[in-house]
């Protein structure tokens, strides 16, 4: 066939050469090997080679945008490894736009393939030895921190699934059990002993999280995380969150923190003793996330479409410090935004900026626009974009966001126009 | 000895049953029946899913209760740098969910049977009471042990023991008082036979209660406080994330509704050692709740050497500060209406 042959010049060769999963240190990045052969039906298959994954000459494939666009087309093919090829590619030639077509969904199922290949054959009773209750163990040669949670029945949202707040949980804890099994956790949550000493600590500034998949009661996800310089005097962690069973990437999420003084709340510049402690544990990789760089813009009473007053901490929201933990504040952001978007859409994607602390005291205030809802009303398939904004009685900032909403069981639209077999 | 707290030590094997012997009626004192047996992972059984061998958690020996380690996460954990009783009540709703799903119940958070399930019935928390002796601290593991039994003709209650993994010590008990209700219609109904006997074979035969003692206060009554109250706190709402799955107020939600209205110097000096709330009627997401709070005097000696363990000696009363007893109310913030009345007892924090 001719379509066979055409593509066979792009399938790479597999060269032996050791799989890396997940945080990928920055140089080319691998695919899993791959052999495509007819089945007696004609069809075409993609099998991975188990063996070692070549390079791509020349090219550089980053996780962000694949496992993006990925997930559409191949979560339609199915989610095994022989999957029908769109149908009128076998059958009209030469028709070259489909022909690309094709070729980029191999592509990406191979992509896709060889990122559920490091997913080593797992034998949970091993897990079990390793690590009984799911502490969490360092992985990948001291870089990374990796623990498995199971979804509880409380964390479960109103659509049955994780909540994100839950999801912002599981990485609030990796980042904090990471510092502590790296044996950096001074005084107090997340201090490394010399930062203890001058006072320091860090303060989250910017947060990007992208969710694939929310994971539903019972479930297990297996996140890792790792952290990086962020510019001269910032760290970022990193997050991973996956399906343990399957090694499906269900969350990717990105953080920047800068060093504060706590004494006299104002920035500071990582100080050589702390550098010397934390620098042994950076890994440089790629980002896990596309780098949001829009500006998030303030909103006030005019520009707002939805506003939520009164929201005041309970005692369940307060940190060690009587500080408002970071994820509630996501939780009140939620707070605005219109019913009508939580039931028809789930949230995709999420960035926010930190800008102030709130405590016990504090009367909050929450603030949505919907900045782009696609064509036509709320209640259409499209993404829904909304700004927010959660700042204090007067007037005070505390968090700036942007959110993004996928409408809910957009995997089982498929590109033929078909309509979900039936909604859980 | 007195009839203190039952406190287990590590290596108490075969812990035997005192009181009536086979028969349905409860005479005497029961010491809690615990076992000490350690049920591993995954101990053994090969069948079993994959979420279940992952799982922490799994029926005892004799199929008649259900046992869950959990660690506790950092974001659990309050200002006292201890797992908030919130995160206790988690726990407890989590293992009992689990519980449920093991022997088959229904998935959907109502631990409903088959026939209940045909009938639109669910199960709905008449009374919730948790002591708490020591609360863990991040990272620490809990062992949550828990079961259930019928409650006389309308009812029917589930009992949970916590320990500390690493200890073994008894670290908190709770025991909750469910009764059935339409979905449909919100009425309560009896429990009828067959619905008994479906969940029964899963309960032990002899009664085996948490919390025996005959004067906890797991079994006294809850005064509606008088107005006005000492404290209060007006206007709570109820976040997203306090829906359950059927856009109710959440049950671990009233808790902290209720401790809401204490005083910030209670707060500070003293740690919540047992909750009692009765469940009257459900909150809706669109409810605006008042919180009130006030004083209950820890009048009667027998109360007082209760909570202390001693004897009844007259000279327990003197150390009144270091035990708080409160009386709660949530009720709607417009009409009145009584949502949970609620009581806690607060022992004088010690120095970490």
């Amino acid at each position: 066939m001719v379509a066979t042959a055409a593509t066979s010049a792009f399938i790479p060769v597999p060269s032996p050469s050791a799989p890396d999963p997940g945080f990928k240190p920055k140089k080319l990045a691998n695919l899993g090997g791959m052999k495509s052969k007819l089945t007696s039906s004609g069809g075409l298959q993609v099998k991975a080679n188990a063996q070692a994954p070549p390079k791509i000459n020349g090219s550089s494939v980053s996780l962000t945008t694949p496992v993006e666009t990925v997930k559409h087309e191949v979560e339609m093919s199915s989610s095994s490894s022989s999957s029908p090829p769109p149908r009128t590619f076998i059958n009209t030639l030469p028709d070259w736009s489909m022909l690309l077509a094709a070729i980029t969904t191999i592509f990406l199922a191979a992509e896709k393939q060889w990122m559920m290949l490091d997913w080593k054959p797992r034998r949970p009773d091993m897990d079990m030895l390793i690590d009984p209750f799911g502490l969490g163990r360092i992985v990948q040669d001291g870089f990374v921190f990796r623990q498995n949670f199971s979804i509880r029945s409380y964390e479960i949202g109103a659509d049955r699934t994780a909540s994100i707040e839950t999801m912002m949980n599981h990485l609030q804890e990796t980042a904090l059990n990471h510092v502590k099994t790296a044996g950096l956790l001074g005084d107090g949550f997340g201090s490394t002993p010399e930062m203890c000493k001058k006072n320091l600590i860090w303060v989250v500034a910017r947060m990007q999280v992208v969710v694939d998949r929310y994971p539903t009661w019972g479930d297990v996800v297996q996140v890792d995380t790792s952290v990086g310089p962020s510019g001269k005097n910032g760290m970022r962690r990193n997050w991973l969150v996956r399906d343990y069973k399957t090694g499906e990437i269900l969350t990717r999420a990105s953080s920047v923190w800068v060093m504060m003084n706590k004494k006299t709340r104002k920035l500071s510049k990582i100080p050589e003793e702390v550098r010397g402690e934390i620098e042994p544990y950076f890994l440089d990789s790629d980002p896990v996330v596309e780098e949001d760089s829009r500006k998030l813009q303030k909103l006030d009473d005019n520009t707002a479409d939805y506003v939520r007053t009164g929201l005041a901490p309970r005692w369940s929201d307060l940190d060690v410090n009587q500080h408002v933990n970071n994820v509630k504040y996501i939780g009140w952001i939620l707070e605005s935004a219109p019913l009508k978007i939580l039931e028809s859409h789930e949230l995709a994607a999420m960035t926010l900026e930190y800008r102030r602390e709130c405590g016990r005291d504090s009367v909050l205030q929450s603030l949505t626009a919907v900045s782009s809802n696609g064509v036509g009303n709320l209640a259409s398939l499209a993404d829904i974009e909304c700004q927010h904004l959660l700042r204090l009685e007067d007037g005070a900032e505390i968090v700036r966001g942007r959110t993004v909403w996928r409408p809910k069981y957009a995997e089982n639209f498929g590109t033929f126009g078909q309509l979900p077999a039936e909604s859980a | 000895m007195g009839r203190g707290p039952i406190l287990t030590r590590g290596h108490r094997r075969n812990a035997v049953v005192l009181g009536s012997g086979s028969g349905s009626s409860y005479k005497g004192p029961i010491l809690a029946v615990v076992s000490d047996r350690v049920i591993g992972s995954g101990s053994g059984s090969a069948s079993g899913t994959l979420a279940d061998r992952l799982r922490l958690g799994s029926l005892t020996e004799d199929g008649l209760s259900y046992k869950e380690r959990f660690i506790v996460r950092c974001y659990e954990v309050g200002i006292n740098k201890t797992a908030t009783v919130e995160t206790i009540a988690n726990l407890l709703q989590e293992v009992g969910c689990n519980h449920a799903q093991s022997v088959g119940f229904s998935t959907d958070g109502f631990a409903t049977t088959p026939t209940m399930r045909k009938l639109h019935l669910i199960w709905v928390t008449a009374r919730m009471h948790i002591e708490i002796y020591k609360y863990p601290a991040w990272s620490d593991v809990i062992e949550i042990e828990t079961w259930c039994q019928g409650e006389g003709r309308i009812g029917t209650r589930r009992d949970w023991i916590l320990k500390d993994h690493a200890t073994g010590q008894v670290i908190g008990r709770a025991t909750s008082k469910w009764v059935m209700m339409n979905e449909d219609t919100r009425r309560l109904q009896k429990v009828s036979d067959d619905v008994r006997d479906e969940y029964l074979v899963y309960c032990p035969r002899e009664p085996r209660l948490a919390i025996p003692e005959e004067n906890s206060s797991s079994l006294r009554r809850i005064p509606k406080l008088e107005d006005p109250a000492d404290h209060s706190k007006l206007g709570l709402v109820p976040r997203r994330a306090d829906l359950d799955m059927n856009q109710h107020v959440n049950n671990v939600t009233y808790i902290g509704w209720v401790l809401e209205s204490l005083p910030q110097e209670i707060i500070d000096s003293h740690e919540l050692q047992t909750i009692t709330l009765d469940y009257r009627r459900e909150c809706q997401h669109d409810d605006i709740v008042d919180s009130l709070t006030s004083v209950e005097p820890v009048e009667d000696a027998e109360a007082v050497s209760k909570i202390q363990g001693t004897n009844g000696s007259i000279a327990a009363t003197e150390n009144n500060e270091d035990l708080r007893q409160f009386l709660h109310l949530l009720r709607v913030s417009g009409d009145g209406l009584e949502i949970n009345r609620g009581r806690t007892e607060w022992r004088k924090k010690h120095a970490r």
